[in-house]
């Protein structure tokens, strides 16, 4: 089927044709402007990064860059990749009570207590912390989804992590199916996470006399997760989603840096042990989250509780609200997270001397009962059209702010000397977090 | 017109909208009762009932008829309201029962619009010959709802009718974001299209279809044999200033078969397709 000499008059006489058909609506002769800014659809990545500043109160300091590309794939699967690394230093708790005199402690590579360069002392009154903490984390992961069917999706994925002391390999794979015209999707997926551990030092001996410095070689750990999860489109505003989850990790579960000061009856300490936890640990938690979305303005609350054999278990609520401005190119997002956790079975703060019947014992004011509130504000500006044609569709700027105060509940009364010490104290913290997404 | 059809308005006032929602329907019936091959009442089920006799069309199927005329000549014969009757012998239904040769070939004397007789605006159709305009119906209710719309509508509107579109001007904030879904049984993800203005019209659907020994046989049919074209793209898309024009030209794309692509890249439009 050959055309005229011109080929481009099909489409001239099409014009011609359509324009006498319609009279005055396709007066128009331009095609109109219908650009496809599918960029990220064909061969092409979106890149989010963002540089974090984090800093507790008269402790742990940390930046951390983080950078993430996604690219939609033409077979309408998704390959994502991303990359962190994490600078951390400062003093970190090391598990021990404040006590009225000085107290002089071992940086974990220390062999024994005569050697002068590992030592720190801890003024009176004050928190024991580590102040030669710093540690360089450099963790990555990919993840790749390929639809089955029309409806159905399988997601394959691996994370890596790597420290001084401790690597760590996850693998998850999942799947994926939406039904009611895609208005529900339910998931499951599975994971599995093996850590090797390799403390400054060596892995002490559980729960042993810090004096003694019994100090071993490596450790390892394990984990393995289940995920449950049903995403349900409620009405055109409204997203709704419920995740169950159990955890399981066994092996070397304990903090090797940890210690738990053995306090005599009069409020002195008679010495420190290695804390000792178990060595199986099982999670369960239930994760709802409801999402509306408006022209101007979207907000979100999300629950959840969890529970475990550690005898900890934590209610968390988050509430997100974001505002756009008329232009729709700047927004605002205020959040506010409430945290409330109970204390694990084996939280001691200290121990008596010759208890020797708590085999399971960590000062770790991570596992105390405790509540904690963060308050944070984010803002974002669309650059697309600033950049003078550098820009896509998506390109943005934000930055974050939160203030996050944690109140450990206080515990039992401390004998003699050491009351009037504040044994509980709260943390502060504050995170900016600059990112650009392009 | 049997998909979901839709106006968007950016409009304040819930009353406003819904009267200019209930002028484009009443646009897109008024249409569809009077030229649905399906209805008794319809102006071709009346031309049908002729039985071969010259008909007086009005003003609005006359210049339907035109256009059909002009699009028969411009395609040199590809594109023919006539050949709406091959449906007596395919059923697109994904099975593999193939027509038998004979039942085509008995419908090729009745199919070819150089038979009819058509001077504006007597119409000849002979005895036993039937028109269908469902070709070009769809697209032709979108530009014509576009215009009842234009009249009555300071503000920017999109009309879309199953997935054939035309927007009058952009959104306060932005273009209007279009997602145009991928035929392929695999694919999920859709192509998100920025529309300032102008139409979008789509030829092709995966679920129409016939496959027998591993090969596809699409339901676009080239009336000078009876048969499918060979090698159809498996969607068309294509954008031009009113809907008829871009319902035409991804019309005309999928009858080239093989040679869709190069025939749009030759007529110079915005197109994506999928095979």
């Amino acid at each position: 089927m050959q055309l005229g000499p011109d080929p481009s008059s099909v489409r001239r006489r099409l014009i011609a044709a359509s324009c006498a058909l319609l009279s005055s609506s396709a007066a128009r002769g331009e095609q109109g402007s219908v650009t496809d800014k599918i960029g990220r659809m064909v061969e092409d990545w979106k890149i989010q990064s963002a540089l974090a500043y984090y800093r507790e109160d008269g402790r742990i300091q940390a930046i951390e860059p983080v950078i993430s590309a996604v690219r939609d794939l033409s077979d309408g699967g998704r390959l994502t990749l991303n990359f962190t690394f994490d600078s951390l230093s400062g003093s970190s708790p090391n598990g021990a009570l404040p006590n009225h005199n000085p107290q002089t402690f071992a940086s974990p590579s220390a062999r024994s207590l005569a050697a002068a360069r590992h030592l720190y002392t801890v003024a009176p009154g004050r928190l024991p912390v580590d102040p030669n903490y710093s540690d360089a984390r450099v963790a990555g992961g990919v993840d790749w989804t390929l639809p089955l069917s029309r409806l159905t999706r399988l997601s394959v994925g691996g994370k890596f992590s790597y420290e001084d002391d401790f690597y760590s390999a996850t693998a998850n794979a999942g799947v994926e199916h939406d039904f009611n015209d895609k208005n529900t999707t339910v998931s499951l997926s599975v994971s599995s996470e093996n850590d090797f551990l390799q403390p400054i030092g060596g892995a002490p001996t559980p729960r042993s006399d810090y004096a003694l410095f019994e100090k071993g070689g490596h450790e390892t750990k394990r984990g393995q997760g289940l995920l449950l999860g049903l995403t349900q489109v409620m009405t055109r505003n409204w997203l709704s989603e419920v995740n169950l989850s159990l955890d399981r990790f066994s092996g070397y579960l304990t903090d090797p840096y940890k210690l738990v000061s053995v306090i005599d009856g009069a409020g002195d300490p008679v010495g420190y042990v290695y804390e000792n936890r178990p060595d199986s640990r099982t999670r369960r938690s239930v994760y709802l989250e409801n999402r509306v979305g408006w022209t101007r303005a979207s907000a979100g609350l999300a629950l959840r509780y969890m529970t475990d054999t550690w005898g900890i278990h934590s209610d968390t609520a988050q509430l997100r609200l974001r505002w756009w401005n008329a232009g729709r190119d700047q927004y605002f997002e205020p959040s506010v997270r409430w945290y409330r956790q109970s204390a694990a079975d084996f939280y001691r703060p200290w121990i008596a001397p010759n208890a020797a019947q708590e085999t399971y014992l960590s000062a770790d004011s991570r596992l105390a009962a405790f509540h904690a509130l963060t308050y944070g504000l984010k803002y974002g500006i669309k650059l697309t059209d600033r950049l003078g044609g550098f820009g896509r569709g998506g390109t943005e700027f934000n930055v974050r702010l939160e203030y996050y105060q944690q109140t450990i509940q206080n515990g039992p009364a401390a004998p003699g000397a050491l009351q009037g010490l504040d044994l509980y104290p709260s943390l502060k913290a504050v995170l900016l977090q600059i990112g650009f997404d392009y | 017109m049997a998909g979901p059809c839709e106006v968007l308005l950016p409009a304040t006032e819930l009353s406003s909208a819904r009267e200019l929602g209930e002028v484009a329907a009443a646009e897109a019936w008024r249409i569809e009762k009077k030229y649905s091959r399906y209805r008794q009442d319809s102006v071709l089920a009346w031309i049908h009932a002729q039985q071969g006799s010259t008909v007086r069309l009005d003003e609005e199927t006359a210049s339907l008829i035109d256009f059909a005329q002009q699009c028969f000549v411009i395609s040199e014969g590809l594109f023919d309201i006539t050949s709406g009757i091959l449906r007596r012998a395919w059923k697109f239904d994904g099975s593999d029962r193939l027509p038998d040769v004979a039942t085509v070939q008995n419908l090729l004397p009745l199919i070819g619009f150089d038979k009819v007789r058509w001077r504006n605006p007597f119409l000849t159709v002979p005895d036993g010959m039937e028109l269908d305009l469902g070709g070009i119906g769809k697209e032709y209710a979108v530009d014509k709802a576009y215009d009842q719309l234009m009249a009555r509508c300071p503000a920017p509107f999109l009309v879309n009718f199953g997935g054939d579109l035309r927007a009058s001007r952009p959104l306060p904030n932005g273009p209007w974001k279009v997602g145009i879904e991928r035929p392929d049984t695999v694919q999920t993800a859709a192509m998100i299209l920025e529309v300032e203005y102008g139409a979008l019209a789509t030829s092709g659907d995966a679920h129409r279809f016939l496959l027998k020994d591993g090969v596809r046989f699409g339901h676009v049919l080239d009336p000078r044999t009876g048969w499918p074209v060979p090698d159809a793209p498996r969607s068309v898309t294509v954008a031009a200033s009113s809907c008829t024009e871009a319902g035409l030209l991804s019309t005309l794309a999928m009858l080239k078969g093989a040679r869709a692509q190069q025939f749009l890249q030759e007529q110079a439009v915005r197109y994506w397709l999928l095979r």
